[in-house]
């Protein structure tokens, strides 16, 4: 696989340089800015960029305007986003109409070696991930329809949020694919939403109803 | 009593009537009040004349310098009787003008014509001639009467002459003795008149030719506005400037950090020679961290200057430049701690600015204290050409020093080195 990684702290862009080696990932570009990520994109046509939101010259959310602008020239290009903080927003505007192949973490996740490399590889697939202090962020502001989910209903709601398949719930919970399946069921049903099969479609039907409140 | 302006203690003293006669002030007025009256004359016949032939010629141009000059002249006269009204009757009138534009015939022109003050000087001047008028006669008949009376025995005495009042034939001493009496307790109503006159010539003075207080507490509450705001704003850049300080420094070492110790975890088994390797680099980035907090919280508020004061504080910070620094402080009591942060940082900016540009192989630091003023100099033999650019870290205290109605003078002509001289209030 290859990518290019945008972050503007030289100390940041090795490690993750070598963290993404070690998992064979290779790095066709480490840049410091947003239009330098533009065009580094356009020129390696890489895999996957992982970004850093807050980058020079402005110092804000400089990153996060240079993915949208990726994605808006390319849509579909998988995306993973680095976040010093956790901003729901900033979530909610990268995922925009399509959360297929975005990542949202927060920075400090790339310390946590093989779970960053499985959400890189899951982003890279097609998949979407959203952090899980961003869900839980989420799941407070909608508090009263969640009350009437069961505490076992309400994990898998926050995994699924997160991104999570079917099976990596089930193992996250210790639980058959079967039991996720008809906790989900409960949960949409719940909820008013409508069932769907595929996985990110329905990660955007949950993000979608917990990010704006009735 | 000898500070206390005039207004003050008119018209009745302290004392009642011996009061007034004994006091100072009661006679250091009565030259004006009979002296005035020359000054009015002269001020009224000038006046009329310079301008109504400035006027006159105006249609032929010569009018307009002449008119200039008429201006300047009363202006002058203005400020020659601020000084003796001032002197006379003990009222301080602060000089109203606005600042001389530095270059521009027109704004000079504009100078002289629009300010108020230049206009009410005039009113001053002519109004001195009715104004003087009344004082001195008030003056010579209650005085001048009071004081015959009361000197009725010497010509007298003196030329055997005689005086008749009210039909009596006074010729005698013994006979002038009520008289004298009469001359005494007429003083007291004159010593009276005499204090009321300079109360009320102080009044219309204060009044045509001091500031206007109202527009003097506008201008105060504009620059108290402007200082607030330039506060407010640097407070909120100091706090960004923590914040950005906080995320590209330690936030990103202890991520680096994180990210050495998580790859480390995932080798330990299969590479220990990397795993070491990482742990080392890991080692290494958890104590740069821990110095670069320890600098952002010295940065923020030295624990020092809490504990210790100024002194501990300037010479800790002396120690840590990189050229040698002499600390002077003269300080008995502590200041309040907004006077000590401030002058603290100025000392710390002024520094790290002087090991940044100037090239300076020396440097003092005099702290003192004048009364209720903290004054903090740094000088330095560097290159000089220093300044306070808007934004920069010196212009940012500057604004911090106007909150508390400090002054920070940064003075660095090129190739003089650089000296800064910050005075901060104790009380605002």
């Amino acid at each position: 696989m290859r990518v290019v990684i945008a972050e503007d702290s030289v100390l940041l862009r090795e490690g993750l340089t070598r963290l993404l080696a070690d998992g064979g990932v290779t790095t066709v570009a480490a840049v410091g800015d947003g239009p330098a990520l533009v065009a580094a994109v356009a020129e390696h046509e890489p895999d996957l960029a992982v970004v850093d939101v807050r980058m020079p010259p402005s110092h804000t959310d400089e990153g996060l305007r240079a993915a949208l602008a990726v994605r808006a020239a390319r849509p579909g290009f998988p995306i993973l986003v680095l976040s010093q903080y956790v901003e729901e927003r900033y979530a909610t505007e990268l995922i925009g109409g399509d959360a297929s192949a975005v990542g949202y973490l927060l920075k400090e996740r790339v310390a946590d070696v093989a779970e960053f490399l499985d959400a890189v590889r899951r982003v890279a697939a097609g998949g979407t991930v959203i952090d899980p202090d961003v869900v839980v962020q989420l799941l407070g502001r909608r508090r009263v329809p969640t009350e009437r989910l069961t505490g076992r209903e309400r994990e898998v709601l926050g995994l699924m949020a997160e991104g999570r398949s079917n099976a990596a719930v089930a193992a996250r919970l210790v639980i058959s694919e079967g039991a996720v399946e008809k906790h989900i069921s409960a949960i949409f049903l719940k909820l008013g939403l409508e069932p769907t099969p595929d996985d990110h479609r329905r990660v955007l039907a949950v993000l979608a109803f917990l990010g704006h409140p009735a | 009593m000898g500070g206390l302006p005039l207004r003050e203690r008119v018209p009745f003293g302290r004392w009642g009537p011996l009061g007034v006669a004994v006091d100072p002030a009661t006679w250091r007025a009565v030259p004006y009040l009979l002296g005035g009256v020359a000054l009015g004359v002269g001020y009224f016949v000038g006046l009329v004349v310079a301008i109504s032939v400035s006027v006159t010629l105006v249609v032929i141009w010569v009018g307009l310098p002449m008119l200039v000059l008429t201006i300047l002249l009363w202006r002058g006269a203005a400020m020659l009787e601020r000084r003796l009204v001032g002197w006379s009757f003990g009222v301080a009138v602060l000089s109203p003008y606005r600042p001389r534009p530095e270059r521009g015939f027109w704004a000079h022109l504009g100078w002289l014509f629009q300010d108020p003050a230049t206009w009410r000087d005039l009113g001053y001047l002519l109004l001195l001639l009715p104004l003087s008028l009344a004082e001195f006669t008030v003056v010579v008949m209650g005085l001048g009467l009071a004081l015959g009376l009361f000197l009725s025995p010497v010509p007298i005495v003196l030329s055997g002459e005689w005086l008749e009042l009210w039909g009596l034939r006074i010729d005698t001493v013994p006979k002038a003795l009520p008289v004298m009496l009469l001359g005494l307790v007429l003083l007291v109503p004159a010593l009276y008149a005499v204090r009321g006159l300079a109360w009320l010539h102080g009044a219309v003075a204060r009044l045509l030719l001091g500031v206007d207080e109202t527009r003097l507490l506008a201008a105060r509450a504009d620059q108290l506005r402007a200082s607030r705001a330039r506060g407010v704003d640097a407070a909120e850049a100091e706090r960004r400037r923590i914040e950005r300080d906080l995320h590209d420094g330690a936030q990103q070492r202890l991520l680096a950090v994180a990210l050495d110790l998580g790859r480390a975890q995932a080798k330990l088994d299969a590479d220990p020679e990397t795993a070491r390797d990482l742990l080392a680099s890991a080692h290494a980035g958890t104590k740069a961290a821990i110095a670069e907090i320890r600098d952002l919280a010295r940065g923020i508020y030295p624990a020092i200057l809490t504990d210790r004061g100024l002194d501990a504080a300037l010479s800790s910070l002396a120690a840590r430049a990189p050229v040698r620094v002499d600390v002077t402080v003269e300080i008995a009591d502590r200041p309040p701690a907004a006077v000590e942060s401030i002058a603290y940082f100025v000392v710390a900016e002024a520094l790290n600015n002087m090991a940044k540009h100037s090239g300076a192989s020396q440097a003092l630091v005099r702290v003192r204290r004048e009364e209720e003023t903290v004054v903090v100099e740094v000088s330095d033999n560097g290159v000089g050409g220093a300044g306070a650019v808007p934004g920069g870290g010196l212009a940012g205290l500057a604004d911090r020093a106007a909150t508390i109605d400090g002054v920070v003078q940064v003075h660095s002509p090129p190739g003089e080195g650089t000296r800064i001289r910050v005075e901060l209030p104790c009380s605002w």
